[in-house]
């Protein structure tokens, strides 16, 4: 987890919701900028801490990793 | 830089840590334990560490458990190790457990539910729709044999035998 430079995190799709991932997204957008891509087996999110928010920038990975884990149980899983 | 080293009483195979980072990847067997058991231990690891759970390869998953506070020992890391393994197969015995006794589960639920709702009101029985064709009988069985062959009903068969002999000749 950098402090320096974007970060990319491989979300599995049978482990993580998607919905979980956009909520997150949008909760954290105000700290990092955000660009998501998919593949078949993984929700790709590139975070890139803000400027004035890079001495933070591994407890919002860290932070944003636990949002996105937190909200999918909430949901009930992947699923 | 990165330093990545193990645990002397722990299979490097199962956990490695990353000094730098202040984190511990621990990988599992899925076999062992179902994703709903990985979801519960993590849960409770949420406030303490940073939590990121994926898949190495097919029937593995790996937990990454990175520290939020500053963590010197690694000691302390081993701790949070061992603490989470514990987390994990307790729960991993509770789902096991709550599996094996749904159907008592939903039933106790059910009629407690029911009971809950109380007697019904004369109000509801006196609005009950006894009209409501609540048996499906495709094949006639629930039916007497009078309805099914066209006979009269025993009653109405004797009384008309009866008018019968009683009837001139």
């Amino acid at each position: 987890m950098s402090a320096s430079a974007a970060r990319e995190l491989s979300f599995p799709r049978d482990i993580y919701a998607g919905e979980a991932i956009d909520e997150a997204v949008k909760t954290w957008s105000g700290f990092a900028d955000f660009a998501l891509r998919e593949t078949d087996d993984h929700w790709i999110v590139a975070l890139t801490p803000k400027p004035e928010y890079q001495a933070h920038a591994r407890r919002i990975v860290g932070e944003f990793g636990n949002a996105v884990l937190g909200m999918t149980i909430d949901r009930g899983g992947a699923t | 830089m990165q330093s990545t080293t193990s645990f002397s009483d722990i299979p490097e195979a199962v956990v490695s840590v990353d000094a730098s980072e202040r984190s511990v990847a621990i990988t599992l067997d899925a076999e062992l334990y179902p994703l709903q058991a990985v979801y519960g231990a993590a849960y409770i690891f949420i406030d303490r560490c940073y939590v990121f759970v994926d898949r190495p390869q097919p029937g593995r998953y790996r937990v990454t458990l990175a520290a939020k506070q500053d963590v010197a020992e690694p000691e302390a890391l081993r701790a949070v190790v061992g603490e989470f393994a514990n987390e994990l197969l307790a729960c991993a015995w509770r789902h096991q457990i709550t599996q094996d006794n749904r159907v008592a589960i939903e039933t106790v639920t059910v009629q407690a539910i029911a009971g809950a709702m109380g007697e019904p009101s004369l109000d509801d029985l006196a609005d009950f729709d006894f009209t409501d064709e609540a048996l499906d009988d495709p094949l006639g069985i629930a039916q007497s044999w009078e309805e099914k062959h066209g006979r009269p009903a025993p009653a109405k068969a004797e009384a008309e035998a009866k008018s019968e002999e009683e009837a001139p000749a």
